[in-house]
């Protein structure tokens, strides 16, 4: 199977290189596979899921992401890979100004779909995560573990490619992150998704196979 | 109501770069229409050998914009009243051709000099006269007034185009956080800045339908109603249909070059 993200020698940075985060760094994921990064806090993991969206340039190495060269792209080419991945953000950024109906299927609109089909979408996705009753609401009236659902759901809208997630279930109780946990398996599983999920604490039950990489100093080293 | 503040706040500079604007359209045909009418009252009377046509004319200054003959059969008839027909001859040969000059454009005082030293210059030319002599300090109070007026235009302008930034900068703030959002999902740009834009024009159109109510309520209801002779006969130097489509073009065009300050600005950075 195809590498969906293939890092060599990669070396990520900020500050024009003066604050290295990950150094060196060799890894892959391959479509359809599930992966799991743990680390302390502030290895790095946030930083590497940047990298993967193009937020963040490599400072060193090659960083390939759905063919792409991520050291070297255009703007426009980067803004068509970015429709092909769903992102879940560790602090939400939902748009307050819209309502939760309206964040959710932010990437269907930006695909051209028309309000209807991002209505019925939209109703189909809250009722994944079990929101259907705040599609009206907006995200500022919702509590952190809400927001964090209705960040799932955006990011599972247009079935995406790649799915990077940076702690999904940090605000959840164990019922909604078995939830959270069950949708992802399921992308994964049915759509032959790739996921990439920022955890600190992989899930016991788990019915798929996944692969664990682990941030420390500076390595992303896989944990068999 | 803080809708209402963002767009009062974003609506008072471009109204006040539009007024600007438009003041100086106004003045510049009150300017035009003066000088006019002061190229009209003056006339300068040329008296030469032999005849002497427009082209020659034009040829020895180009700002002169006309030349009436006056005909001599009229001079002749009062000097040559009982004369013989012989003398009369003899009159016509030795009297002068007579043309009355009219100028091309406003002339200031110096060009006006240096024109009749033209015309003098010339063998056929006998003598030059000019009539009109409240022309030069008139004018220059005029072209003062003008003049400061232009300064205070552009000084205005300068002070709200300041004030139009900074309000767009508050937006750029209030927008920032969704078109970051939407440009890490792979939004383009027009759909990043798509409501600023919308917002924007919007604003512009309000604004532009102040000033051009404003002044179309000093052209119907003020000037043309007034009762003074200055005001009614001048009133459609106040507004023309054509103001409202320059006031409306010079707001857009303020109004995206703000919208696409705030979309560059909030562009998301490599962190
Ligand atoms: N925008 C930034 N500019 C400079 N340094 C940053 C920036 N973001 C993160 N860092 C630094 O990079 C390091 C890694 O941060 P990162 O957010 O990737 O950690 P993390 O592994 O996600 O931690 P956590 O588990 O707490 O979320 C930290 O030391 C942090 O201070
Ligand atoms: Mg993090």
């Amino acid at each position: 199977m195809a590498n969906v993200i293939k890092a060599t020698d990669l070396t990520l940075a900020y500050n024009r290189g003066k604050n290295e985060i990950i150094k060196n760094a060799n890894f892959s994921v391959k479509k359809g596979e599930f992966v799991f990064i743990t680390g302390p806090s502030g290895s790095g993991k946030s930083t590497l899921l940047k990298s993967f969206y193009g937020h963040l340039k490599p400072a060193g190495g090659s960083l390939m992401v759905g063919g792409l060269d991520l050291t070297e792209v255009s703007t426009s080419k980067l803004q068509e890979l970015r429709t092909h991945i769903g992102i879940v953000f560790q602090d939400y950024k939902l748009i307050n100004e819209w309502t939760v109906a309206k964040n959710v299927v932010l990437p269907l609109m930006i695909a051209g779909y028309s309000l209807d089909v991002q209505h019925t979408q939209a109703q189909r996705l809250l009722r994944h995560v079990k929101l259907t009753e705040y599609a009206n609401k907006h995200p500022f009236e919702l509590s952190g573990g809400e927001q964090q659902r209705v960040g799932i759901a955006r990011a599972l809208a247009k079935n995406p490619m790649l799915i990077l997630a940076d702690e999904p279930t940090g605000n959840l109780d164990e019922y909604s992150s078995n939830v959270i946990w069950d949708l992802m398996e399921n992308a994964c599983g049915q759509l032959e998704t790739t996921v990439v999920v920022v955890t600190h604490r992989i899930p016991t039950i788990f019915s798929l196979p996944y692969r664990h990489f682990i941030i420390e100093n500076k390595g992303v080293y896989e944990v068999h | 109501m803080k809708f209402i503040k963002d767009h009062i706040m974003f609506i008072l500079p471009l109204v006040a770069i539009l007024l600007g604007i438009e003041f100086f359209l106004v003045f510049d045909r009150m300017t035009a229409s003066y000088e006019q009418r002061l190229r009209e009252g003056y006339s300068m009377l040329v008296v030469s050998n032999e005849p002497i046509s427009l082209q020659e004319l034009q040829s020895i200054n180009k700002n002169i914009g006309q030349s009436i003959k006056i005909e001599r059969d009229e001079i002749l008839k009062e000097i040559s009243l009982g004369q013989k027909q012989e003398d009369i001859k003899e009159i016509l040969n030795v009297l002068p051709n007579f043309y009355t000059i009219k100028l091309a454009k406003y002339l200031d005082t110096s060009s006006l000099d240096e024109l009749q030293k033209d015309l003098m210059a010339n063998k056929k030319i006998k003598r030059v006269e000019t009539f009109g002599n409240s022309y030069s300090s008139n004018y220059k109070l005029f072209s003062f007034i003008k003049f400061i007026l232009k300064v205070f235009i552009v000084f205005m302008s300068v002070v709200s185009l300041f004030l139009v930034i900074k309000q767009m900068e508050v937006w750029g703030y209030v927008h920032k956080e969704r078109m970051q959002v939407m440009e890490i999902f792979g939004a383009p740009i027009m759909l990043r800045s798509g409501v600023l834009f919308k917002v924007a024009i919007a604003d512009a159109l309000i604004a532009t339908s102040i000033i051009v109510s404003l002044f179309l309520y000093f052209r119907y209801q003020i000037a043309e109603i007034s009762g003074v002779d200055v005001l009614m006969n001048n009133s459609q130097l106040l507004f023309q249909p054509n103001d409202a489509v320059t006031l409306l073009l010079c707001a857009i065009i303020i109004v995206v070059i703000s919208v696409y300050m705030v979309v560059f600005s909030s562009r998301e950075k490599e962190a």
